[in-house]
């Protein structure tokens, strides 16, 4: 479902130009779980952003359900992140003056749901993060590893194709990393794509492919276990 | 954007908010006051007077020797001064009276009908001593009655007849034919249709005149003349040099167009609204700034707020309209509040000059004037806000 | 003191750093205090006590109504007969009475007139009002004299100087000789005319004594009315015994027994004269202090207090908006002030820089609101042209200027820097 080829990104500033990303091609299916790794500074992010629009491109082209991303206009671009792309940051985000409630429900206002609608996804999310008690607490009330659940419940709230994780558990103890691990696996098994940068080998391992950058170029994409379904 | 969630947003910014809320309500407050001052005043300057305001002068002045500032020196100067202004080229008419028209007060007293004294008896009528071609220069019409052709004389053995304007009579004789009827001033001899005496009086259009010369004039007298359309700055212009011509030994005051003569009588009023709509232009350039510069605070503060929501699929667009509708908001709020501050300020400005109540549409105007200025000034720091990239949201803090 | 020039430097270099939010911050602060300030002028002269010291024991008696009518006050001007008749009282340390006119003087008949207002008074009126004497004296008594005094301004204007005591002048073409030149003299607001806002006008040119006016003929120029059929032209005559109102009377009392007493002798006179049939309306005795005589007579058109009202809200406005703006701008700096903090700078240390800070401030806007406020007055002696007389700053005006631009800039410095200093507190208060 996502198609990259030869794509290159390139930061100017006053100073340096630095090549973000070279010449990267990557096909990332249906229903993975893929784990992006590699040193700090070698793109990671950068390949994140861009695939979650967030970022355009210099060079080479971004297929998402086999059409070309580049030319979108602004709305059209925001109208796809708020549909089909699920983001989680490292540091929640989450919007401070709002409650949980309200954070979830930010993106389904974005796509204009109706209340009713919006309210079922919203009870769904919070029951499946486990944090329906605590709808309408502030996020600063919350503990780090309840943010990062009520920002996964935001992200598939609005139940996104795909789910783009960028060091989702680097802030969090490894309890509470772990608790966010598996309810990422538990959205992968409903049929979510997820690509999750990582700097820990074992959520690495548990990842279903793990996919490598090194100075902005695609070094290795392993395959720890074939994929059960293929889609073109 | 949701109004409760742009609700919960300020609330959560209590002192910035309230500041903001007390600020624009004040501004309207204001606003409002002054556009309604601004508005009477105008109203004022554009009343009704009977009279051409723009073709009429008038020439305030005054003897300056004892002897011809009575009778018999004065009669003959009337009558010369009266001669030689309706020669100039341009005049249509001339006359002298003891007073002018559209004055604050001046030569007045009350008058009654000496058959009912009691139900009739009206205070400051002004009382105005005339030359027959009086009524030509102020181009009133005869609505009952005649015009006397010849001057007569307030110490004669009868009294001259009273000319009287058409609202007094109504109010002296409702309904009944005037002419001949008694007054305390002498009998009525004619109506003529309504024009500006005295701002003071209970009604301005009252107004009682009689063709006769004054007796003295130690307060100065007027003369006033009509010209052909267009001509009253030509005529104007050697009124000065005819007059001293005629008679060297006066003082004159000023020489004014009637329309002239109206502004300075309401020149008080006039200065007070062009203050107040000075005050508030300077109160929406305070409050654009205000909004601007928290607008533009608060966007830069935010920047990672903005990132995350372009993240969750808010267009440019999108967050322009929601920056601008909280701006909106805000104003709403503080109108209306303005409204109520506009009724407080209404009624404690009316312990201490006149000004007109609030009426329901003013307020609906004013706020859009307000909506309009805030809008103008959150304009430019929302464009800042679109232009916020989402890749900002990935940034860590 | 050296200190305290490093904190002035580091509050400049923070200006420095942004400039644009500073500038607004001290443009609405100046706009706010000019105009208030501007305001404030002509409040505070059209306030002021002419005669501080003074003025509390000069009263205006108004007593004897000629006239049937119900709840009314009495005429505010009096006829000659009624101040006889309160004249012969001696309860007063000083009483005089008095009304003006206009004329016209010169010093040879063919010399062009010059138009001069006249105030025909008694001999008191110079006791009562401090009016200074330069050259002469005033008259001997409160009779009819061909004297008269002159002001200085308009001694210069017909002689060139001040020494004329001795010389005469042509009054309206009749001979009068000057026995006394007044000193720089300008009471303002002129309180003891102060019927139809007269107080609010120029001090006039030549005093003449009470009975040669009425002798000659001297109509009032402001206000006279006639509640019988008295011939108002006939003033020495008719004039002094019926019923023709235009006189205004002051009296002296010193202590408050004087002025109960001399409450008292109002009541009974007029008594007497409703006994007399002369008083037809029911007694309603006014004895008004000088303070508070434009008020009692409320025909002040309000617009000087509607706008200090009008001016004061704005103040409060623009107090708002500066420190909005000051909090933002403080927050922009927030970073720094944390740091200094980490590295060690007291409380006090801080307050001091808020100090430096809010003395920058005071005079930015101080030298702003100076300007503004010079604009201003120039605005309104343009547009309310009756109250120039009123538009002079004095030191008391100035040093209020200066002390409300240091409160303000107090105010508008104080919220913001506590927020940035104090992180705790920045934590509660929610921005
Ligand atoms: N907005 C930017 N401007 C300039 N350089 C950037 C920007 N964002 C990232 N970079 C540079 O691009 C490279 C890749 O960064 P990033 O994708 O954030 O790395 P990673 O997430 O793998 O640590 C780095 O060298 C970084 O300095
Ligand atoms: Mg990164």
């Amino acid at each position: 479902m996502i198609t990259l080829t030869n794509l290159s990104k390139i930061f100017r500033t006053e100073l340096i130009e630095t090549h973000a990303l070279r010449d990267v091609t990557l096909q990332v299916n249906e229903g993975e779980f893929a784990a992006l790794t590699g040193p700090s500074g070698s793109g990671k992010s950068t390949l994140l952003n861009i695939l979650g629009t967030l970022e355009s491109f210099d060079s080479g082209d971004y297929l998402l359900d086999g059409k070309s991303i580049k030319g979108l206009s602004d709305a059209a671009l925001s109208q796809l992140r708020n549909e089909k792309i699920g983001f989680i940051f490292q540091s929640f985000n989450l919007i401070k003056d709002f409650s949980i409630y309200d954070n979830i429900e930010l993106p389904l206002r974005y796509r204009g749901l109706k209340a009713a609608e919006r309210k079922q996804r919203i009870e769904q999310a919070l029951e499946l993060v486990g944090l329906h008690a605590r709808r309408d607490y502030l996020p600063a009330q919350l503990s780090g590893g309840q943010q990062q659940r009520v920002a996964i419940a935001r992200a598939i709230a609005g139940r996104p194709r795909i789910l783009l994780a960028d060091e989702p558990t680097g802030n969090l103890d490894s309890l509470m990393a772990r608790q966010v691990m598996e309810l990422l696996e538990q959205i992968n098994q409903q049929g979510c794509t997820i690509l999750m940068v990582t700097h820990d080998p074992d959520q690495a391992r548990r990842a279903g492919r793990n996919i490598q950058i090194i100075d902005g170029q695609l070094h290795d994409s392993t395959m720890y276990e074939p994929l059960a379904t293929q889609s073109a | 954007m949701s109004l409760s969630l742009l609700l919960k947003v300020m609330l959560n910014r209590k002192i910035v908010t309230i500041l903001l809320l007390l600020q624009l309500a004040i501004t309207l407050a204001l606003l409002l006051n002054s556009v309604l001052l601004a508005q009477q005043t105008h109203q004022q300057l554009n009343q009704p007077t009977g009279l051409e305001l723009e073709d009429t002068l008038l020439v305030q002045l005054k003897p300056t020797t004892p002897q011809l500032r009575m009778y018999p020196l004065l009669e003959d100067l009337l009558q010369r001064q009266v001669r030689a202004l309706q020669n100039i080229p341009g005049v249509i008419a001339a006359a002298y009276s003891n007073q002018a028209v559209i004055t604050q007060g001046g030569n007045n007293g009350n008058i009654y009908d000496v058959d009912n004294e009691d139900r009739t008896n009206i205070s400051s009528v002004p009382m105005y001593f005339v030359s027959p071609d009086f009524f030509k220069v102020l181009n009133v019409n005869v609505v009952q009655g005649e015009l006397p052709q010849l001057s007569s004389y307030l110490d004669g053995d009868t009294q001259p007849g009273v000319i009287l304007t058409q609202r007094l009579t109504e109010r002296l004789f409702p309904g009944e034919s005037v002419v001949g009827r008694q007054l305390n001033r002498g009998p009525v001899s004619a109506v003529i249709s309504d024009f500006y005496g005295q701002r003071s009086a209970e009604d301005v259009m009252y107004n009682s005149i009689q063709v006769a010369p004054p007796y003295a004039v130690d307060w100065g007298y007027a003369l006033m003349l009509r010209t052909a359309p267009g001509q009253a700055g030509a005529v104007r212009e050697q009124l000065t040099t005819v007059l001293q011509t005629v008679e060297p030994n006066i003082e004159i005051y000023y020489i004014r167009s009637l329309a002239e003569q109206q502004r300075q009588l309401y020149r008080n009023e006039y200065g007070l609204a062009s203050l107040l709509t000075i005050l508030t232009a300077l109160m929406l350039l305070v409050t654009m700034i205000s909004s601007y510069s928290s607008a533009h605070f608060h966007v830069l503060k935010r920047q990672q707020e903005i990132g995350v929501k372009r993240a969750l699929g808010a267009s440019k667009r999108l967050i322009f309209i929601e920056l601008l509708s909280e701006s909106w908001l805000c104003t709403l709020i503080g109108a209306f509040l303005g409204i109520g501050c506009a009724l407080i300020l209404n009624q404690a400005l009316a312990q201490v000059i006149s000004i007109p109540s609030l009426n329901w549409w003013l307020p609906l105007i004013t706020s859009a004037i307000l909506l309009f200025s805030v809008t103008l000034a959150t304009w430019y720091p929302a464009t800042i806000a679109t232009r916020v990239s989402p890749a900002t949201a990935t940034k860590a803090l | 003191m050296e200190q305290f020039i490093y904190y002035l430097k580091v509050s400049l270099l923070s200006i420095k750093r942004a400039p644009l939010p500073y500038a607004l911050t001290v443009f609405i602060l100046s706009v706010g205090l000019g105009v208030f300030f501007a305001n404030a002028t002509f409040y505070y002269q059209l306030n002021s006590d002419p005669l501080p010291g003074k003025s509390d024991k000069l009263f205006f008696p108004m007593t004897l109504t000629p006239y049937d009518c119900n709840d009314c006050r009495p005429p505010r001007i009096l006829s000659y007969s009624n101040v006889q008749k309160l004249a012969a009282s001696d309860i007063p340390s000083a009483q005089a009475a008095m009304y003006s006119s206009d004329g016209y003087a010169r010093l040879t008949i063919d010399q062009p007139p010059t138009p001069v207002v006249i105030r025909i008074t008694q001999r008191d009126f110079f006791q009562m009002f401090d009016v200074p004497l330069l050259h002469g004296s005033v008259w001997p008594d409160d009779n009819g004299h061909h004297q008269v005094i002159l002001s200085r301004p308009m001694a210069l204007k017909l002689f060139g100087r001040t020494a004329v005591v001795g010389e005469s002048l042509l009054l309206d073409d009749r001979n009068f000789r000057i026995i006394g030149v007044l000193d720089e003299w300008q009471m303002l607001p002129r309180l003891y005319d102060a019927n139809g806002r007269n107080h609010l006008t120029a001090n006039e040119d030549i005093f003449l004594p009470l009975e040669t006016g009425y002798d000659l003929n001297y109509l009032s120029k402001t206000n006279s009315q006639t509640f019988d059929d008295t011939d108002y032209r006939q003033l020495a005559t008719e004039g002094r015994v019926g019923a023709l109102h235009q006189l205004q009377y002051w009296v002296q009392l010193d202590t408050a027994a004087q002025q109960e007493d001399y409450q008292q002798y109002m009541q009974s006179l007029a008594e007497d004269e409703k006994a007399a049939g002369r008083h037809p309306a029911p007694i309603n005795n006014q004895l008004v202090p000088m303070l508070g005589i434009v008020d009692y007579f409320g025909d002040d058109p309000g617009d000087i207090k509607a706008f200090a009202l009008v001016t004061l809200l704005f103040l409060v406005v623009c107090l708002f908006n500066a420190s909005h703006l000051a909090l933002n701008r403080y927050l922009s700096n927030q970073y720094e002030f944390s740091l200094r903090r980490a590295l060690g700078a007291s409380r006090s240390q801080l307050q001091l820089q808020m100090l430096a800070d809010v003395l920058l401030m005071t005079v930015f806007s101080l030298l702003g609101a100076l300007f503004i406020g010079y604009a201003g007055v120039s605005l309104m002696n343009a547009l309310l042209p009756q109250n120039s007389l009123f538009s002079t700053w004095d030191l008391t005006l100035i040093t209020a200027l200066i002390l409300a631009a240091f409160t303000c800039s107090y105010l508008v410095t104080l919220y913001p820097s506590l927020r940035a200093s104090f992180g705790s507190l920045n934590q509660q208060l929610k921005e």
